[in-house]
C-alpha cells in the first residue's frame, strides 16, 4: 500500500499549523491540559453528586493513597513504553515479591528484610525481562507476557496458594505503627499525609527530573522515538532498553511494599490486571505507545482520572455493569478530547 | 437453578447428609471421607464384580484461591480412598482453555467427568458433547444453563447462603441499621444468588424495613479489590453498621480496609466459606462475627458420584437407589458460639 | 486540442499557512514537463492537489478540457493520474507482480488471478523495456532504480496518461538515472505525459521538454524551453543570482585524521583501505550498490568488519561501537536522514544536542545551556526556522540535514563521514551545505563525502575516489578530476548492470 501522502514526498512543505512557539506549547502540554480539564470535571462531578463525602481532604487523600500503587507501577511503565516497549508482567510481579518478601518474614522477619526481599525479587524478574528483551530480542510483548504467568505462577508457589500475614509488622500496635514499619507505609501519616502518598510523590518527581532532566532520560526517549538514529548519535541502544525494564521491576517492588502495607499481608492473587491499569493511565495521559514520546505530568494525570473514576462510580454505588461502560466511556473521551495526532 | 426443583433436590440432599452424618459417626475421620465410606460400602458390598478401574477426569478453575483450593484438595483425596478410581485432576486459567481442555479429554474417553466450570454459561456447550459422547458429566457449584449438560449436579446452596447472611444480620441489628455487601465477582450465578437470597430474606426479616443496604460493589473474591472498594465505600458513609462479604479470604482486604480506618468499634462484618483465618478471627471476637459455611468438601461428594455413575451402581439407602440427579449441600452459619464444632472443616 | 493537464489560479490555504498562493501552468500530451523550485515553493502540494490528495481551495485542474474532481484520489487515478513519490512507497515483502497490482488485483470470481497479475506484470515490464526484472521476486531484493521501474509499472497498470514523478532521480545514481531516462522516453513516446520534479537541473536538458519555475507558492516562469541556461534558472528559482555554487576548493593541510585498513564486510565491501587528513575533503564516488554507505558504516562501527580496522588519530577504534567512534571524534549525517539522521517528533535542540548531552549534565541537564549551545549552531548554519523549539518533522529536507550537521558542530568532531548530504535539497541550500563543508575543511575537520552526483564531488572534493562493487577502483585529485570519468570507472567493466541485488 503506498504510505501515507504526508510522509511521502521529501520535499513536503511545513505542514500548516499555526506558529511556532503556539505548536510548541500545544506540544505535549496541551494535551496535558486537556486531562487536566478532565481531572477537574470529574472532580466537580464528585463534588456535586456526593457534596458530604466527596470534596473532602479525608476522601483526597483515600484516592491518592489508592492511586499510589498503580501511580508507582505507571511511572516505571512510562519508562518501558517510552522505548516503544510494554510490561504485561507488572501486576503478577507485585503479587510475587509481596509473597517473596512475606515468605522471607514469616513466621518472624523485620520489615527491613521485607521491604528488601520484596525490592530484590521484583528487580530480579524484572531483570529477566530486560535481558530476555535488550539481549535475546524477544519481542516486549512475548517476553513479559512470559514473566505475567511464570510470575504470578511463582507468586502462588510460594507459600502454597496461601496468603501470608504480615499485621506483626507493624513496630507497635496496631493503629498506630511505629515509623519505618511495614504498616506504617501502608496506615501510617506525616503531617497528615499518608507515607504511601509520599512515596508515590517521590516517584513521581524523581521519575520526571530522570525522564526530562537527564542524558539517561533523553536517551530513553530517544532509542523509542527512532532506534537507528539514537544509535548513530552514540546512544547505547541496548543498555538503556536493558535499564528500563529493570525499573519496572524494582517499581513493581515497591509498589508490592505499598499493597502489602495497606492489606495486612501478602496475597498470591493480588495485582491482578494493575498492568492495564498502568498501561491505561500512560496512554490516557499522552505517552505514545509507538514510543519517543513520554510524559510523566500525563502518566501522574492518568492516574489521577482513573483514581477518581474508581471512587466516584463506587462512592455513587453505580452497578457493576453501568460502572464498566462509564469508565469505559470517560477514558475513551479523555483520549478524543487531546489533540488527534496523541491518538496513534 | 430454578426454584421448581428446589423442593426436591433440598430433599435429596438433606437425605444424603443425614446418610453421611450417620456413617460419619463410624468413621475415625473427618466428613470427607464419610460420604465416601458410604458410597465405599456400596461398593463393598457389591464386591468387585463391577468391572474393572474406572478413569474420572476433573477440570477445575485454577486453584488460587483458598475454597477452590480446598476443592481440589478434597476432590485428590477423594479419589485416593479407591483402588479401582484411575484420576486426573485439570486445572484451567479461563473459560477458554477450560473448553479446550475438556475437548481434549473427551477424546480420551474418561468413563466421568467431574466439571467445576468457571463459568457454566460458556462451558455448557462442551459439557453436552461430552455427555453426548457418552461420558456422564458431575456439574460442581457452578450450574450449566442446560439441563442435558450434565448426568447429576451437586452444589452449594448460594441461595440459602444469602437467607443466612441476612438472618443473622437482621437478628443481629434488630431491623435497624446500615449495610454494605461485598459481592463476589459480577456476573456469575454464584454471585447473583448469594445477593438474592440475602435481599428476599431481609424484606421477609424485617418486613417493616429498617435496614438499608448503602452500597453494594463486587470485590472479585480478591482481597486487593476488597481492600480498594471499602476503603471507598468507607468514604462515602459516615455509618456503617454491618458488612456482608462474599468470601472469606475477599473479607480479609475488607477487614483491613476498615482496621485501617480505625473504624473496626463501628460495625461488625461476616464473611463466606469458612477459611482457618475466617474461623481463627470469629473465635477472637471483634468485627469478624460469622461466616457460612460453603462446603467444599461437595467435591468429594462429586467424584464418588462420578464413580458411582461409571460403575453403574447407585445409592442403596435412597429408593430408587440411582445416583440423584442432583444434589444441595446445605449451608450452616458459624459464629463464635459453635466455631468449634465446624473449626474440623476449615480450609486454608 | 487542450492540453492533458491544465491548473488555473490554484490556491491552497492551510489553517496559518498559504501552501499555493496561484498557480497557473499546462501539460502537453506526450511531453516531460519539469517543475522546478526551491524547498517549501509549493511543489509538493500541487502535485498533492492534482493527485487529489488534498483539495485545493480555490482555482481549477482540468484533465483533457474536463474539470477533476477535487480531493479525490480515486477519480484522479480513474482519470489516469498517477504519481510516484520520491521515496519508494512499495511494500518491500510482496513480489513485483503484487506490488503492481496493489488494491487492485485482477480476480477470478472471489480468488486472485495469480497466472494473470504475473503474466501482466511481465507485460508493462516488458513496455519499459525491463523484462529481466521477474515478477516473481520480491521487492526488497531490488535496487532502488528496479524498484522505481516496478513503481512505473504500477502507474501504467492504471492506464495513466499523466504520470507524476516526485524527485525520481534522487535515489539513483548516474548509471541509473539512464535507466530511468530510457522508461520516460519509451512513456512519451506512447503519449504519455510526464511531470518531472527534480532538483537537479542538467537533467533538466537531458530529459525535460518544457520547464515551469515555482516559487514562494506561484508561478515565477512557465512555458520556458529546456534548454533555458541554467543560471538563468536558478536565478528564477532564488529571486537572486548564485554567485558561486561551489566554495573555494580545500587543500589537504594536516596529518593523517581517519586511516581505515583493508576493512571488508562482505558482500558489500571487500578490502577497502583510504586516509583522510586534517583539513581535507575526499569525494567517495560510485553506483548505488558499490559499498560506499556500507563502508561508512564499518568507518563508524555501526557495522563490525570481517577484517581490518579503522584508526582515528592513530588510535584503533573498537569494531562495531558507534558510540566508541564519536567519542574518537568521529560523525555519522547518514544516508537517510528520516529514518536514521533524526527523531523527526523531536525539536531542533533536542536532534542538536543528542550525541553531546554530557556536556550539558552537571547532575541533572541544564536545558537552558542546551539550547543555548544548540541555537548557537543552528544559527551558524542559517538553519530556517529561528525558532529551534520546533519539531523537526516541518523542516524541508535540507534544514533537516542541517539540524544533522549542527549535531556534530557541536561536539567539534574530527572527522565527519556524509552520505549523500545534498540528497533532496534545493540549489540554493545546496551551495549553502558546500560552504560549510568547506569551512568545516579550513577549521581541520577530516571530511569523507559519499555522493551519487559525481559533479558536486568533483565541485567540492580535494581528492575523490570511485568504489565499485566494493572496492576502491580509481582515485583523483579533485582539481583534475571530471564527471565523465568518474562514471565511466564507476560503470566499467561490465556496462550491463543487473539490476536485482544478490541478497546475503
Amino acid at each position: 500500500m503506498t504510505t501515507s501522502p504526508a510522509s511521502g514526498p521529501g520535499t513536503a512543505a511545513a505542514p500548516p499549523s499555526g506558529g511556532g512557539r503556539a505548536r510548541r506549547l500545544s506540544g505535549v502540554r496541551l494535551q496535558e491540559y486537556a486531562l487536566v480539564l478532565v481531572v477537574i470535571a470529574l472532580f466537580v462531578a464528585g463534588s456535586i453528586l456526593k457534596p458530604d463525602s466527596f470534596p473532602t481532604w479525608d476522601n483526597v487523600r483515600n484516592m491518592l493513597t489508592q492511586a499510589s500503587v498503580v501511580g508507582v507501577l505507571a511511572i516505571g511503565m512510562t519508562f518501558v513504553i517510552a522505548t516503544a516497549g510494554i510490561d504485561l508482567s507488572v501486576g503478577s510481579m507485585v503479587a510475587a515479591a509481596g509473597m517473596f518478601g512475606g515468605v522471607l518474614v514469616d513466621p518472624e522477619g523485620s520489615t527491613l528484610l521485607f521491604v528488601f526481599g520484596a525490592l530484590a525479587f521484583a528487580t530480579a524478574l524484572g531483570s529477566i525481562n530486560a535481558i530476555a528483551v535488550a539481549y535475546g530480542r524477544v519481542v516486549p510483548f512475548i517476553a513479559t507476557l512470559a514473566m505475567f504467568s511464570i510470575a504470578r505462577g511463582i507468586a502462588l508457589l510460594l507459600n502454597d496458594k496461601l496468603p501470608v500475614g504480615l499485621l506483626e509488622l507493624n513496630g507497635g500496635s496496631f493503629g498506630d505503627p511505629a515509623p519505618f514499619s511495614l504498616m506504617w507505609f501502608g496506615t501510617g501519616r506525616i503531617l497528615g499525609i499518608p507515607v504511601s502518598v509520599y512515596v508515590f510523590l517521590g516517584v513521581v518527581v524523581a521519575g520526571w527530573l530522570v525522564l526530562n532532566r537527564t542524558r539517561y532520560g533523553r536517551y530513553v526517549v530517544a532509542v523509542g522515538g527512532n532506534r537507528e538514529a539514537a544509535r548513530i548519535a552514540g546512544v547505547p541502544v541496548r543498555r538503556t532498553i536493558l535499564s528500563v525494564y529493570v525499573l519496572s521491576g524494582l517499581l513493581a517492588g515497591v509498589a508490592a511494599v505499598l499493597l502489602c502495607a495497606r492489606l495486612g499481608s501478602a496475597s498470591p492473587v493480588s495485582g491482578n490486571l494493575y498492568e492495564l491499569d498502568a498501561i491505561g493511565a500512560v496512554v490516557i495521559g499522552g505517552t505514545s505507545l509507538a514510543g519517543g514520546r513520554a510524559t510523566i505530568v500525563g502518566t501522574f494525570l492518568g492516574v489521577l482520572t482513573f483514581a477518581l473514576i474508581f471512587s466516584l462510580m463506587t462512592q455513587l454505588d453505580l452497578s457493576t455493569e453501568v460502572q464498566q461502560v462509564v469508565k469505559g466511556a470517560i477514558v475513551l473521551g479523555a483520549v478524543l478530547i487531546q489533540r488527534p495526532e496523541a491518538r496513534l | 437453578m430454578s426454584m421448581m426443583r428446589l423442593p426436591a433436590a433440598l430433599a435429596v440432599a438433606a437425605l444424603l447428609a443425614v446418610g453421611a452424618a450417620a456413617c460419619g459417626g463410624d468413621s475415625d475421620d473427618d466428613g470427607a471421607t464419610a460420604t465416601q465410606a458410604a458410597a465405599g460400602a456400596t461398593t463393598g458390598g457389591e464386591g468387585g464384580g463391577a468391572g474393572g478401574p474406572v478413569s474420572i477426569v476433573a477440570s477445575v478453575p485454577p486453584t488460587d484461591h483458598g475454597w477452590l483450593g480446598a476443592i481440589s484438595k478434597n476432590a485428590q483425596a477423594a479419589a485416593d480412598e479407591f483402588d479401582d478410581v484411575d484420576f486426573r485432576l485439570l486445572e484451567a486459567a479461563d473459560a477458554d482453555s477450560q473448553a479446550q481442555q475438556i475437548e481434549q479429554v473427551i477424546s480420551d474417553r474418561p468413563d466421568a467427568l467431574v466439571v467445576l466450570p468457571q463459568d457454566g454459561a460458556a462451558l455448557t456447550p462442551v459439557a453436552q458433547r461430552a455427555e453426548a459422547a457418552g461420558i456422564p458429566v458431575v456439574n460442581v457449584d457452578r450450574l450449566f444453563t442446560a439441563p442435558d449438560a450434565a448426568t447429576a449436579t451437586i452444589l452449594g446452596d448460594n441461595y440459602q447462603i444469602g437467607v443466612l447472611a441476612a438472618d443473622y444480620i437482621a437478628r443481629r441489628l434488630d431491623c435497624r441499621g446500615n449495610v454494605v455487601e461485598i459481592q463476589g465477582l459480577a456476573g456469575i450465578s454464584v454471585t447473583e444468588e448469594r445477593t438474592r437470597g440475602f435481599v428476599d430474606e431481609l424484606r421477609k426479616a424485617c418486613p417493616d424495613g429498617g435496614i438499608d443496604i448503602v452500597a453494594r460493589q463486587p470485590g472479585d473474591f480478591n482481597p486487593d479489590t476488597g481492600l480498594r472498594v471499602m476503603e471507598t465505600i468507607l468514604q462515602a458513609q459516615d455509618r456503617i453498621d454491618a458488612v456482608y462479604t462474599h468470601d472469606d479470604d475477599m473479607a480479609q482486604g475488607v477487614v483491613q480496609a476498615i482496621r485501617n480506618a480505625g473504624r473496626d468499634d463501628e460495625m461488625f462484618l461476616t464473611g463466606v466459606g469458612g477459611s482457618q483465618d475466617a474461623m481463627e478471627q470469629i473465635k477472637e471476637g471483634g468485627l469478624y462475627e460469622a461466616t457460612f459455611l460453603y462446603n467444599p468438601n461437595m467435591a468429594a461428594s462429586a467424584v464418588n458420584m462420578a464413580r458411582l455413575i461409571a460403575l453403574g451402581e447407585g445409592f442403596p439407602e435412597l429408593v430408587p437407589p440411582e445416583v440423584p440427579r442432583q444434589i444441595i449441600v446445605p449451608a450452616a452459619t458459624v459464629t463464635s458460639e459453635n466455631v468449634e464444632q465446624y473449626e474440623q472443616y476449615a480450609f486454608n | 486540442m487542450a492540453p492533458v493537464l491544465e491548473v488555473r489560479g490554484l490556491v491552497k490555504e492551510y489553517p496559518g499557512v498559504k501552501a499555493l498562493k496561484g498557480v497557473d501552468f499546462a501539460v502537453e500530451r506526450g511531453e516531460v514537463h519539469c517543475l522546478l523550485g526551491p524547498n517549501g515553493a509549493g511543489k509538493s502540494t500541487l502535485i498533492k492537489c492534482v493527485s487529489g490528495a488534498v483539495a485545493p481551495t480555490a482555482g481549477e485542474i482540468l484533465l483533457d478540457g474536463d474539470p477533476l474532481p477535487v480531493g479525490d484520489p480515486s477519480a484522479s487515478l480513474r482519470r489516469g493520474v498517477a504519481t510516484i513519490y520520491q521515496e519508494l512507497d512499495l511494500v518491500d515483502e510482496l513480489t513485483v507482480a503484487q506490488s503492481v497490482f496493489l488494491a487492485h488485483e485482477p480476480r477470478r470470481g472471489p480468488f486472485l488471478d495469480l497466472e494473470r497479475m504475473r503474466r501482466d506484470a511481465a507485460a508493462l515490464l516488458a513496455r519499459l523495456g525491463h523484462e529481466a526484472i521477474d515478477p516473481r521476486t520480491k521487492v526488497r531484493e531490488l535496487r532502488p532504480a528496479a524498484q522505481q521501474v516496478v513503481s512505473i509499472a504500477r502507474a501504467l497498470s492504471h492506464d495513466v496518461r499523466l504520470l507524476i514523478m516526485d524527485e525520481p532521480s534522487a535515489i539513483l545514481d548516474d548509471g541509473e538515472i539512464e535507466t530511468l531516462f530510457g522508461v520516460v522516453r519509451r512513456l512519451t513516446a506512447d503519449g504519455v505525459s510526464v511531470v518531472y520534479i527534480s532538483h537537479r537541473l542538467d537533467e533538466i536538458r537531458r530529459i525535460g521538454d518544457r520547464v515551469t519555475v515555482l516559487t514562494d507558492g506561484r508561478t515565477a516562469a512557465t512555458d520556458l524551453p529546456a534548454a533555458t541556461p541554467t543560471d538563468e534558472l536558478v536565478e528564477l528559482m532564488v529571486g537572486r543570482a548564485v554567485e558561486q555554487l561551489y566554495p573555494e576548493r580545500p587543500h589537504a593541510s594536516g596529518e593523517v585524521v581517519l586511516d581505515v585498513r583493508g576493512v571488508r564486510r562482505l558482500p558489500s565491501v571487500r578490502a577497502v583501505s583510504l586516509q583522510v587528513r586534517a583539513g581535507e575533503v575526499v569525494g567517495l564516488g560510485g553506483l548505488v550498490g558499490s559499498g560506499r554507505t556500507e563502508l561508512l558504516r564499518l568507518i563508524y562501527g555501526l557495522d563490525a568488519p570481517q577484517a581490518g580496522e579503522v584508526r582515528v588519530g592513530g588510535r584503533r577504534l573498537p569494531p562495531g561501537r558507534p558510540d566508541r567512534a564519536i567519542a574518537a571524534g568521529l560523525g555519522l549525517a547518514p544516508e537517510d536522514r528520516k529514518s536514521q539522521g533524526l527523531l523527526l517528533d523531536w525539536s531542533l535542540t533536542k536532534n542538536v544536542s543528542l550525541a553531546d548531552l554530557g556536556r550539558f549534565e552537571r547532575g541533572l541537564l541544564s536545558v537552558r545551556a542546551e539550547r543555548a549551545a544548540a541555537r548557537e549552531q543552528l544559527q551558524r548554519l542559517r538553519t530556517v526556522p529561528a525558532d529551534a523549539e520546533r519539531a523537526v518533522r516541518e523542516l524541508s529536507g535540507g534544514n533537516q540535514q542541517k539540524v544533522v550537521l549542527a549535531r556534530w558542530l557541536l561536539r567539534s568532531c574530527r572527522v565527519l563521514l556524509l552520505d549523500e548530504p545534498t540528497r533532496g535539497v534545493d540549489v540554493a541550500t545546496k551551495a549553502e551545505l558546500y560552504r560549510v563543508i568547506g569551512d568545516l575543511a579550513a577549521a581541520g575537520v577530516a571530511v569523507l563525502v559519499v555522493s551519487s552526483e559525481l559533479g558536486e564531488l568533483v565541485g567540492i572534493c580535494s581528492r575523490i575516489l570511485v568504489m565499485r562493487e566494493g572496492e576502491t577502483v580509481f582515485e583523483v585529485d579533485g582539481e583534475r578530476a571530471s564527471e565523465r570519468e568518474l562514471l565511466r570507472h564507476a560503470v566499467a567493466p561490465t556496462e550491463t548492470a543487473d539490476l536485482i541485488e544478490e541478497v546475503t
